[in-house]
């Protein structure tokens, strides 16, 4: 376990080009209020009221802290909130991310965890920032940020990350999504997958994979309308189709759900049979996973990789609190 | 009163545990192949002679069980409702070590009239769930044997720590036959259209949050937390612990939340003589469920005590100990203003 930390901080890009940041800080509590926030009463009243409902949606409830939130400056729109609720995620652990994160986000509903909207548009100057609400690529639920589906929507989308390696410096976790809405009539057939933003050979592959993935669960054809969205749509290799195919799993119902989020990596020649098979880039994948691991990650890795894992892998990962496994088929067992 | 001491009461048709039913509250004669239990008025519980009429000090009333073997259906996980686990329940021959049967005293401390098997199924499950999201038990995707195993073996930890119930088998289980994922989201769709309203293009000006209800009547919950919280303090100094003092520290904690119980203000009363709120008596009955919920985690964590590190096992006591003494601070302060 890695230890907290004292502060962390979030920051949530303004309308005009500025950058707002909310701090969290966390003491002892020692009988005070659970949620202080300090500034302009208005605003801290109203962040004190985002944090607290959003605390409804975790498991594990702890009042032995206090956090003391604030924001430096006075956004004038709503959209401070998702940043005061990710804020108050990290420092108490809950929330772990590598670099600092930049979050767009309001909501009507935190006691859901739903995310409404941004009042920001989305451009290219936002590309970098983490938006909040119902549009593509953005999140629109808390349990996004680990990819488990909403259990009220009517939609149910689900994120795994699979380990994109470039060969350097910009090797990165990329995530796939799979959102799946129920078809009125069986009549669709393999046409309700779109994958948009790629390519006509690479949205052939992601169908035939999640075709035969589907056929392994004997799941009847033209159940689904499905959407399948990538981070970034420019990648190689089949390194992705683990991933993909236990998102999509994870979005239909029909697979045990991970604490944390799912990181896979792995692909198959037969995913009608349901069997992995391996992929290259061990090591530096395997670096990368263990870097970026927080608990509760559950990480899948070919069965071919059992034996020759670098030294010291599977310590480092239990170490951080994931759980990892290889396999050579999906499923139980 | 004379003519209504000899008014034949309405009789029920009498409930015969073993079917749909786990127990009921017993009027006349024991049932062939069940358990009686005599609880008195402070929550003792005594087992009953099997077959012989039950002999019942005033005060005192009685439950009857059938051991079963009871087939249960849970979904461990809420996102997932096609995998199911298949499970077989007994309660086992009584621990002749222990003072009071764990059973028992969930008949004494929830069972209202009787306990039906889908309550009771409902109630495995949420403990089961909550145990999963926090951590205590794993069931991650794509489950090696030795997940599998160890689950198993905190599952019956769990269920016999909590409940009183031997598991038998433990099967996982695929519903696709019976759980239509497709039908449930769909059926939400249905019931999404009355709530939605258009998405706002900018942010509106935020919404009054809707007041959130009780999961029960604030009695239930005091109920429980008298009867329950010392046998959880009791069991939690037979751990075996190294830290002494952080453990003594921790008993003593326990000690006061049952003192604090013990000696909790009415739910209707502010002050001797002047009512409350009903909004207030609402917000109070909640922090009495928060403290229920404080204490079903402490039960799940004497379940886990024996496989885990002792650092983390004391720091989560501690971490529910403060979550229960915040909950009854709560629950008998008198609130200034109404929501």
């Amino acid at each position: 376990m890695t230890p907290l930390p004292d502060r962390a901080s979030c920051r949530c890009l303004l309308a005009d080009g500025r950058v707002a940041t909310v701090t969290a800080t966390r003491r002892p509590r020692a009988g005070r209020a659970d949620v202080k926030c300090s500034g302009v009463p208005a605003l801290a009243g109203a962040m004190q009221q985002v944090v607290r409902l959003a605390r409804h949606t975790e498991a594990r409830s702890d009042s032995r802290d206090q956090v003391v939130l604030s924001i430096d400056i006075d956004p004038g729109t709503r959209d401070w909130e998702f940043a005061a609720v990710l804020a108050d995620r990290m420092v108490r652990g809950l929330y772990r991310a590598s670099e600092p994160v930049c979050a767009n986000g309001w909501s009507d509903h935190w006691q859901f965890g739903r995310i409404d909207g941004h009042v920001i548009p989305a451009s290219p100057s936002t590309a970098a920032t983490m938006l909040g609400g119902p549009d593509a690529g953005a999140i629109a639920h808390l349990g996004a940020l680990t990819g488990q589906p909403d259990v009220a929507d009517v939609v149910s989308s689900a994120r795994a990350w699979f380990p994109l390696h470039s060969g350097g410096i910009n090797d990165s976790l990329g995530w796939v999504e799979v959102s799946v809405f129920p078809l009125a009539a069986f009549d669709a057939g393999d046409d309700a997958i779109a994958v948009p933003g790629l390519d006509v050979t690479r949205q052939l592959a992601v169908r035939q994979v999640l075709l035969g993935s589907r056929d392994f669960d004997r799941c009847a054809p033209g159940r689904w309308r499905t959407t399948v969205r990538f981070a970034q749509p420019r990648f190689q290799g089949h390194s992705y189709e683990l991933a993909l195919v236990m998102a999509d799993r994870l979005a239909r119902g029909r697979e045990y759900v991970a604490r944390g989020r799912m990181i896979a990596t792995g692909m198959s020649s037969a995913w009608h049979a349901g069997q992995v098979e391996t992929v290259e880039g061990m090591a530096p994948k395997c670096a990368l996973i263990a870097a970026s691991a927080t608990d509760g990650d559950r990480i899948l890795l070919p069965q071919a990789w059992q034996a020759m894992l670098p030294p010291g892998f599977v310590d480092q990962v239990r170490a951080s609190g994931a759980t990892v496994a290889c396999v050579g088929q999906i499923g139980m067992f | 009163m004379m003519h209504r001491l000899f008014q034949r009461r309405p009789r029920a048709a009498p409930v015969t545990p073993g079917g749909a039913v786990l127990a009921v509250r017993m009027a006349g004669s024991m049932p062939p192949g069940c358990i009686g239990v005599a609880v008195d008025g402070a929550g003792h519980t005594r087992r009953l002679a099997a077959g012989a009429r039950s002999t019942l000090a005033p005060g005192e009333y009685a439950w009857c069980f059938h051991p079963g073997p009871y087939q249960l259906l849970l979904t461990p996980f809420l996102a997932a409702p096609e995998m199911g686990l298949q499970l077989s329940v007994v309660v086992d021959s009584p621990d002749p070590l222990a003072g009071q049967q764990r059973f028992d005293l969930y008949l004494a401390s929830e069972g209202d009239q009787a306990v039906g098997v889908a309550g009771f199924q409902a109630a495995l499950d949420a403990a089961l769930q909550r145990e999963l999201a926090q951590g205590g038990l794993a069931l991650p995707p794509c489950t090696q044997l030795d997940e599998w195993h160890a689950f198993r073996s905190g599952l019956n930890e769990l269920l016999y720590m909590r409940f009183g119930v031997t598991v038998d088998e433990c099967i996982p289980v695929d519903l696709a036959g019976q759980v239509d994922y497709a039908a449930l989201l769909a059926q939400r769709a249905v019931a999404d259209v009355q709530v939605m309203t258009p998405a706002a293009v900018a942010a509106p000006a935020p919404a009054p949050v809707p007041v959130p209800v009780a999961p029960g009547p604030d009695s239930a919950a005091l109920r429980r937390l008298f009867l329950e919280l010392p046998p959880v303090a009791a069991r939690l100094r037979l751990l075996d612990i190294a830290a002494f003092a952080r453990q003594r520290a921790l008993l003593q904690r326990f000690e006061l939340a049952s003192l604090a119980v013990l000696t909790m203000p009415a739910l209707a009363l502010a002050a001797p003589g002047q009512p409350l709120a009903p909004s207030l008596q609402l917000r109070r009955t909640r922090h009495a469920w928060r403290a229920v919920a404080a204490l079903d985690e402490a039960w799940a964590l004497l379940a886990r005590a024996g496989r885990s590190e002792e650092d983390i096992l004391l720091d989560d006591a501690e971490r529910i100990a403060a979550n229960l003494e915040d909950a009854l601070a709560a629950r008998r302060a008198v609130p200034l203003e109404a929501t």
